[in-house]
């Protein structure tokens, strides 16, 4: 009874305090799960600079593999080092002053490392390999690196802060890898992606 | 699955294993099948396989009073056999087998779990969830060989005091108290030998990937690879063995040594012996 109760009222706080957060654009309340596992809107994760995804994937157009690089050959996908930031915008000087990339050049001058937090964060057991989805849908299916991506990362492009859009949850990934999915542009021949325990948990 | 599924693909899942076909270079998702051939001869009962295990998998060391108790975490033990026959014991010597989870092709842990928490890959092991596992032990029960380990214990607070924690393997988690554990041939360095394979259009290569107990033995009493290759030199050693992976208890010529352990139970083990020969007589 005392367990009901507590789960009640524990349930009544959530929706007090999901409410009292920032107003919710789309998707359902942070950390939920619709049945098709859309629309699960992560938290708002304060970053030390506010990156402007949106400046360098849409109005600059470049590639997410260009600081990602690890996308395409490991399991992580690696936000880039500080040098990887300091060699094109040290050459960049029309946006030299601007604050973000002050603060940018201070850390560069300290010598410290940009302490970015998790944004897309799996549990510890569970290993997602991004080489295999950026290897088959990007490098042998030609589509775009921005859908690619964003299948499970969503609309970053659009964003200044990344935030998680999709819930990542397992019943999420198993919804795509249950479905049949045509093997390429040329043939008929559907697969379906691993379900297996050991793919993802270790 | 659900009982629609069920029953509209009975046949699917009531397939018996291992079949003829189930392994095969041209299917998808079934060009691998993981298998072992491990000589005793050559074996030296070192305990260096052991060792790497519990290096390469995060398990606990428990100590000789919970040893004493059969807690002990060795996803790897070393069998000794006193049973060599024309000599006494001072000058007998011990014989040795090393022993760990067989992943069987009818596995009778994989029947038995309640909550489905151990099953089969499609590349032949026998896998097993931890975060599924809700603790029954039936499984450990139902293993001929006996090669699963419980945690009696909340290892993770106790067995890897302060630095410990950082000389444990990412890629494995760190099994807590309650759930089930067992060998697992390295899956996590399999899987990336796979996705590494896979990413350059071709198949893993002969001993592109092996487990810890492989890598660590001083005298390469145990060979890894996948049985499916026909070129491969675990699959050449079980063909001049006389093992085929499809039978139970198999006709032999006298002159082979290779068996596997328990085949009249059928579970279609993995890992094949080669029995060790030894001149008594001189």
């Amino acid at each position: 009874m005392i367990h009901r109760l507590l789960a009640v009222l524990s349930f009544v706080f959530l929706c007090v305090g999901t409410a009292s957060a920032e107003p919710l654009k789309w998707g359902g309340p942070i950390g939920s799960q619709t049945s098709d596992g859309y629309n699960a809107l992560g938290p708002v994760v304060k970053q030390p600079i506010e990156f402007p995804h949106y400046r360098h994937a849409r109005d600059m157009g470049i590639s997410c593999l260009y600081c990602h690089t690890g996308a395409r050959r490991g399991y992580v996908s690696v936000i880039p080092r500080i040098d990887k930031c300091i060699g094109c915008h040290q050459n960049i000087e029309s946006v030299r002053n601007k604050p973000r990339i002050k603060k940018l050049f201070e850390y560069w001058e300290k010598k410290e490392p940009i302490p970015w937090k998790k944004v897309n964060d799996l549990p510890d057991y569970v290993r997602f390999n991004h080489e295999r989805h950026v290897q088959r849908f990007y490098f042998r299916q030609n589509r775009p690196i921005r859908e690619v991506c964003g299948y499970c990362h969503g609309d970053v492009a659009n964003m200044t802060v990344d935030r998680r859009v999709k819930s990542l949850s397992m019943g999420w990934c198993i919804s795509c890898h249950q479905k049949d999915h045509r093997e390429n542009d040329v043939s008929m021949k559907t697969s379906h992606g691993p379900y297996e325990c050991w793919q993802c948990h270790k | 699955m659900s009982i629609t599924n069920l029953l509209n693909n009975w046949s699917f899942y009531r397939n018996k294993r291992p079949y003829r076909g189930q392994y095969d270079l041209n299917k998808e998702y079934s060009e691998y099948k993981w298998a072992m051939a491990l000589d005793l001869d050559i074996c030296t009962g070192c305990n260096a396989c052991t060792t790497a295990c519990y290096a390469e998998n995060n398990l606990p060391v428990v100590g000789k009073k919970r040893f004493h108790h059969g807690q002990v975490m060795h996803w790897i033990r070393i069998e000794r056999y006193w049973d060599e026959k024309m000599v006494d014991f001072p000058e007998q010597g011990a014989s040795f087998l090393p022993m760990m989870c067989q992943q069987c092709e009818a596995a009778p842990c994989e029947t038995v779990c309640p909550v489905g928490a151990t099953s089969h890959t499609n590349d032949g092991l026998n896998s097993q969830n931890y975060h599924r596992c809700i603790g029954s032990r039936y499984c450990s029960a139902n293993c001929p060989y006996k090669v699963r380990y419980f945690n009696f214990w909340n290892y993770p607070s106790t067995a890897w005091p302060a630095p410990l924690p950082d000389q444990l393997n990412p890629d494995v988690t760190v099994r807590t108290k309650g759930i089930m554990e067992k060998c697992t041939f390295c899956v996590q360095r399999l899987n990336e030998a796979k996705s590494r394979a896979r990413t350059e259009y071709r198949l893993v290569r002969d001993g592109e990937v092996v487990p810890a107990c492989v890598q660590a033995c001083p005298t390469s009493a145990i060979t890894f690879g996948n049985i499916v290759d026909p070129n491969s030199k675990v699959a050449k050693m079980w063909k001049n063995q006389q093992v085929d992976l499809y039978k139970d208890l198999q006709e032999k010529d006298n002159t082979v040594r290779g068996y596997r352990i328990l085949e009249d139970l059928r579970p279609f083990p993995s890992v094949m012996y080669m029995e060790r020969i030894r001149d008594t007589e001189a």
